[in-house]
């Protein structure tokens, strides 16, 4: 079950205030490492949403992200929409392929449920990869930023642009948050422990699966329209499995179902990612090196790893609270 | 072009030597799976290191010698693997060895262009199956029918060892139902770790036919890893003739899709995929009914 722990909220504020007031002290490097940050933890959270509570472990993320992204610049550049219905229409486009997704895997579980989302996600990369339309191999270019002008802010500069990324993150843990308290949450938090249960109290399963999967897709849009705008270049790589596996990493090293450790685990990630590959060119290996390391030590990444610390300080608890298994 | 029996006689040639590859690749997965329910996302490592091997032993002791030995390194590689990671991850979910198995493949890759670099490596064709031959009006060069009749003769002795020996009987009782056959006195980890290392075996066997055929690149465990995940979903987790039928189906509608629909080929196998997880999400032929 979701709930806000008063360390989770003080993880929460004391984030939003670091990432709010690095935006005022950071150079031009350090602001585009922040926006990079963002649309990273904007799709874990995607992610964690439907892997860390409903244990759909998807592996199409990078895939619906990537529609995200293609559906903005189209939308933009070819059929001339100024940026916010072009957002809309790409994120009720991630939308509408995750609700579809959801609906036809919502029967498979574990194991095949991680390759029915990967074959689902490589039928997006090849499509975009083959189809001239959007460019193949090349990518697309010229995706705008919003044009806030009227109320005198100026998206092209990157201090804005960070800001805007940040309040984004900040809409899309809400939403999260929002969709975990309500009643779809809570079936989906069920339905991740007991399938059959759920099933016999009359609920819908695959409907409720399919939703929550489409707003996780949703978010994941946004994250791709957000990634169009930052780089205003967008290329088929957006879509390869790789960058939802890599996304599952970070919400592995985060902590999954905390919702905010997938947060925590974007910036570790990009950070890492920016230190260790100006060392060595073998980056890659280190973070798996990690990933190994974390996997196996059984803690649920970091605020799960802190979580448990503190807990153990604490009288235990007379009758211990189901965990859900990972 | 299509009305050429000789374009037929050559596609169907291209669409077998994949399928055996994949079907090389593919059956050890699947039995793993099948037999222990560990998904080995590292399984296209395990293949690049075999082609790396056998890339590097040509140049010392020609083709054959790293024919021969790369199996066994990279099945001496799949032992350490099984005794540091994978014993201890058996119980711990399909979540957990998804990444664990995908932290090792960041790492295999790395590995390999520490110790290789990153530019491909060619190695030739050994001077036996150089050239080509003249079959039913097609040119085909020997050696990819030396990959055809390999892949044939594997799954010939597997067939036979499964179905007609002790050991191949305990592996099926193991698939079937592991507690059971376990109470029945059959050590179920031995037998697992057998099927993990032979497993292994394959999939380097696999890598060392591969490397003259491709170029030998890094990347090249990452590339085969999706399409012999396809094979083992559509055919069936875990038995034999799954993968026989997952790795035909994959290597006839890749080949022809490529010829006869280029629009549509790469999209067309996955659509296949789908539409056997919406009607079969246990894939065509499962090892349990």
């Amino acid at each position: 079950m979701f709930q806000h722990t008063p360390l989770r909220l003080t993880t929460l504020a004391l984030l939003a205030a670091g990432s709010l007031a690095y935006t005022f002290a950071a150079g031009f490097f350090g602001l585009e490492i922040l926006a990079e940050i963002a649309i990273l933890a904007i799709l874990v959270i995607a992610l964690d949403l439907v892997a860390g509570f409903g244990g759909m472990v998807s592996l199409c993320h990078g895939a619906l992200l990537g529609v995200g992204a293609y559906a903005f610049t189209v939308a933009a550049t070819e059929a001339g929409l100024s940026a916010a219905p072009a957002m809309a229409l790409a994120i009720a486009l991630s939308a509408a392929l995750a609700f579809a997704i959801g609906a036809v895997c919502a029967r498979s579980t574990g194991i095949y449920f991680i390759m029915a989302t990967l074959a689902f996600g490589q039928m997006g990369y090849s499509f975009v990869f083959q189809s001239p339309l959007f460019g193949g191999d090349d990518g697309l270019a010229g995706a705008p930023r919003p044009d806030l002008g009227a109320i005198g802010i100026d998206l092209t500069d990157s201090r804005a642009f960070a800001i805007y990324a940040i309040l984004l993150v900040a809409v899309t843990y809400l939403v999260a948050a929002a969709t975990l308290r309500s009643g779809l949450g809570r079936s989906l938090v069920g339905l991740h422990h007991n399938e059959k249960r759920l099933r016999a109290l009359g609920l819908t399963v695959w409907r409720a699966k399919a939703t929550a999967f489409a707003i996780s897709g949703a978010l994941a849009g946004l994250a791709g329209c957000l990634a169009a705008q930052h780089t205003q270049y967008i290329s088929p790589g957006l879509l390869s499995w790789t960058v939802s596996g890599e996304a599952l990493v970070v919400v592995i090293l985060g902590g999954l179902g905390t919702l905010v450790g997938p947060i925590l685990g974007a910036i570790l990630f990009v950070v890492l990612k920016h230190e260790i590959s100006a060392l060595t060119p073998y980056w890659h290996a280190i973070v798996g090196l990690i990933l190994i390391a974390v996997v196996m030590s059984r803690a649920n990444g970091v605020v799960g790893f802190v979580e448990a610390r503190l807990a153990t300080r604490k009288p235990q608890p007379l009758v211990k609270e189901a965990k859900a298994d990972a | 072009m299509t009305a050429d029996l000789g374009f037929w006689v050559l596609q169907m040639l291209n669409a077998l030597q994949l399928s055996m590859l994949l079907f090389l690749l593919s059956v050890g997965l699947t039995v793993i799976f099948g037999l222990m329910h560990f998904v080995n996302l590292a399984h296209g490592s395990l293949y690049a290191f075999g082609a790396y091997v056998a890339a590097s032993l040509a140049g010392v002791l020609g083709y054959w010698g790293g024919f021969f030995l790369a199996p066994l390194a990279v099945a001496a590689m799949g032992a350490a693997l099984y005794f540091t990671l994978i014993r201890s991850q058996r119980r711990a979910g399909p979540m957990a060895q998804v990444l664990i198995t995908f932290g090792l493949i960041f790492v295999a890759v790395d590995a390999t262009r520490l110790v290789w670099g990153d530019l491909p490596i060619g190695i030739a064709v050994p001077a036996v199956f150089e050239g080509q031959l003249s079959l039913l009006g097609v040119e085909y060069p020997i050696y990819r029918l030396f990959i055809i009749t390999l892949g044939l003769a594997v799954l010939g002795v597997l067939t036979l060892i499964l179905s007609r020996t002790q050991i191949g009987a305990m592996i099926r009782a193991g698939v079937d139902n592991d507690q059971m056959a376990a109470c029945l006195g059959i050590n179920v980890e031995r037998m697992f770790f057998l099927v993990f290392v032979v497993g292994c075996a394959l999939a380097g066997l696999a890598g060392a036919v591969a490397a003259p055929v491709l170029s030998v690149t890094p990347d090249m465990g990452l590339q085969i890893l999706i399409p012999t995940l396809i094979v083992i979903v559509i055919g069936g987790l875990g038995s034999l003739k799954g993968a026989v039928a997952g790795s035909l189906i994959f290597g006839f509608v890749q080949t022809f899709g490529a010829v006869l629909l280029p629009t549509l080929s790469s999209v067309l196998i996955y659509a296949l995929l789908a539409a056997v997880l919406v009607a079969r999400p246990q894939g065509l032929l499962p090892a349990k009914g």
